[in-house]
């Protein structure tokens, strides 16, 4: 497995699983967590190229999960259902990489990947 | 009308007070006038039988004088004599009638010397005083003096007659003496019974004849009928009494016009109660009308915000699951062997169409629920017309036409996205209307203050119904969509301080026209 390491953080298990699984088709090193503080401590733990992040979830959300990552940030890619206006102000402020907006295009989420993890190397 | 028969009411007070006055007035007048009269033809009779009384004493006094003249003829110093005696202002003189004529036997203070021969006038009396065996009376003139004279026959012997004469000034008014019994009256006494001006002996009065109440009261001297007229010249019965018709009627045409007064102020005053109150009640029902209408408002405008943040939470909980949905479409498209079943992948298809139609309808909701203002900046209309149509380009079968009818480019203050989506929302409903094809027409124009943009299909249009409802919420005649794009039309255009506006012929087809200002005082923007 040499592809671009991505980290998949959603609370919800459907779409935490069926990202896993698109990804890990397109050749990248996937790993996923269930929580924000879970992600926290997968990123200081390993090397990510790109997290794949919903912003809304219980406890620790993504944009604070994004504001807290310490050493060589990884390329943050926010997802969000109904976020409000001043979390994906927030977001933008963190340099979050791209904000999409669910549902999403399948195709379109692999090109922000791509582009993430070129950016990335 | 209720003013009009008060005022009635007022007149109908004034005329029935003042005509009880004039009438309590009139009947009082007639009373006191016949008190009056009575009063005076009382004093009349009075003065009658003081003058009556008068003459009563002059008779003997001639008879004497006669005797006198038969009995001492040769003495005619002892008939004057007993004139003097008598202590009057008159003449008195005898004549005798004889072949001659009438002559003077005897006379004292008289013109007419003894011997002499009395004609006109006198000589008349005498006969007439003979041919009547009584007392008669006459006027008569010498030289130029009126004077009364009264002639008795016989008291001198047959064939004579004795005269007293007095000089009389009938129009010099007497003056009668203050303290006087009859000082109140105002008398004039007549040679005979009718007050001819001519036969008049005497008067108190300045002006003849009299007028006003006055009574006719004869005089008896003799054997003729004198006439005394007598009115009074002040009140016989009181000037209180005398007053009392003009008091009456006075305070009575008072309290005729106090009564109306009152009425015309209560009915007034109640006419204009009136009006108060129906005015009262009047604006309380508009009120009424008014709040219920507003509350009516504000319940539809509040359902419609429950519906609204009801949409909003189950929108945003249908896109996790539709965004599943579509990664798991992928996922089942990219498991599925290329090529190897074609009805899999029509099927697959077909879901993800449908996913893409729900993810528009959520959008459609959030749209309308979340309600942003608007974010201004300047924009080209012409060139948001040509993005919209590229975004949505006609179906097979339908013609663009673009009128612009600026000529310089219409720049307007406005939210270019939000603009833009009403332009698609207006562009995709006028191509659903024309399912067999037509004309799409977008023109554009100039007004002095705002621009205007109208979007007209040539399609099946719509009756007043359909289009009397058009921009409410949830209202939808189309198989799909949940009539939310017109609503969130409207909301963005008034936020713009535009207008938005449909004209729609069943079968001919439908016009949308837009206004928007040039310039847009924006609203602050939700933090």
């Amino acid at each position: 497995m040499t592809g671009p390491a991505v980290l998949v953080v959603d609370d919800e298990a459907g779409m935490r699983e069926t990202l896993v699984a698109i990804l890990e088709m397109h050749g990248y090193r996937v790993s996923s967590a269930c929580t924000g503080e879970a992600a926290l401590m997968a990123l200081v733990a390993r090397r990510f190229d790109v997290v794949v992040m919903d912003i809304k979830m219980p406890g620790c959300d993504g944009v604070t999960v994004l504001q807290e990552m310490d050493g060589p940030p990884p390329r943050v890619i926010l997802m969000t259902a109904y976020a409000k206006e001043d979390r994906l102000r927030a977001a933008v402020d963190a340099h979050a990489f791209a904000v999409m907006h669910k549902p999403f295009e399948t195709l379109r989420m692999l090109h922000l990947v791509a582009d993430a993890a070129e950016e990335a190397k | 009308m209720r003013a009009p028969s008060f005022r009635v009411l007022s007149l109908v007070v004034l005329f029935g007070f003042a005509g009880a006055a004039v009438t309590a007035s009139v009947v009082t007048r007639n009373v006191v006038r016949k008190q009056q009269e009575l009063v005076l033809r009382e004093r009349a009779a009075e003065v009658a039988t003081v003058l009556g009384a008068t003459f009563t004493g002059l008779e003997p006094s001639l008879e004497s004088l006669g005797t006198i003249a038969r009995l001492e003829p040769e003495h005619p110093q002892q008939f004057v004599d007993a004139a003097q005696a008598l202590k009057t202002d008159g003449s008195y003189m005898v004549v005798t009638q004889r072949a001659a004529g009438w002559l003077v036997t005897a006379t004292a203070g008289h013109d007419p010397g003894i011997g002499e021969v009395i004609s006109g006038a006198r000589q008349q009396l005498a006969q007439r005083a003979l041919a009547g065996h009584g007392l008669v009376s006459g006027f008569v003139r010498d030289a130029g003096q009126l004077r009364l004279a009264i002639a008795i026959p016989g008291a001198a012997g047959p064939g004579t007659v004795v005269f007293e004469e007095s000089a009389i000034s009938p129009t010099t008014p007497a003056a009668s003496t203050p303290s006087g019994p009859f000082r109140s009256l105002d008398i004039a006494l007549y040679l005979t019974s009718r007050p001819d001006a001519s036969t008049l002996i005497a008067t108190t009065a300045k002006h003849l004849p009299l007028t006003g109440v006055t009574v006719n009261q004869p005089l008896k001297v003799g054997t003729e009928t004198w006439l005394i007229v007598a009115r009074s010249n002040t009140s016989l019965v009181g000037s209180l009494t005398s007053s009392l018709p003009w008091i009456i009627l006075t305070l009575g045409l008072l309290a005729a016009l106090m009564m109306t007064a009152i009425v015309e102020t209560l009915s007034r005053r109640e006419t204009y109660a009136s009006a108060l109150v129906a005015k009262r009640t009047a604006s309380l029902e508009t009120a009424m009308t008014e709040l219920e209408e507003s509350n009516a408002q504000l319940l539809r405008q509040e359902r419609l915000a429950a519906m609204g943040r009801l949409a909003s939470s189950v929108g945003h909980e249908l896109r996790n699951p539709l965004a599943v949905l579509m990664n798991v479409l992928y996922l089942i498209e990219a498991g599925a062997p290329e090529g190897t079943n074609e009805v899999l992948h029509r099927h697959l298809a077909t879901a993800k169409r449908e996913v893409s139609a729900a993810t528009l309808i959520i959008s459609d909701l959030l749209d309308y629920a979340t309600a942003r203002g608007p974010i201004a900046a300047p924009v080209e209309i012409s060139e948001l017309v040509v993005e919209s149509l590229s975004v949505a380009p006609p179906p097979d079968g339908i013609e663009v036409v673009l009128l612009d009818q600026s000529e310089t480019p219409l720049v307007v203050d406005a939210d270019r996205d939000q603009i833009r989506q009403v332009l698609l929302n207006l562009i995709s409903n006028a191509y659903d209307a024309m399912p067999d094809g037509g004309v799409l027409t977008i023109a554009t124009a100039r007004l002095a203050e705002a621009a205007q943009i109208s979007v007209s299909d040539t399609g099946v249009g719509m009756d007043r119904q359909t289009r009397d409802g058009l921009f409410a919420p949830f209202f939808s005649k189309k198989a799909k969509g949940i009539g939310l794009g017109l609503a969130v039309c409207k909301r963005i255009v008034e936020s713009h301080h535009g207008t938005i506006a449909v004209e729609s012929t069943p079968s001919a087809g439908t016009s949308f026209t837009l206004t928007l200002p040039h310039m847009v005082v924006m609203a602050g923007l939700p933090a």
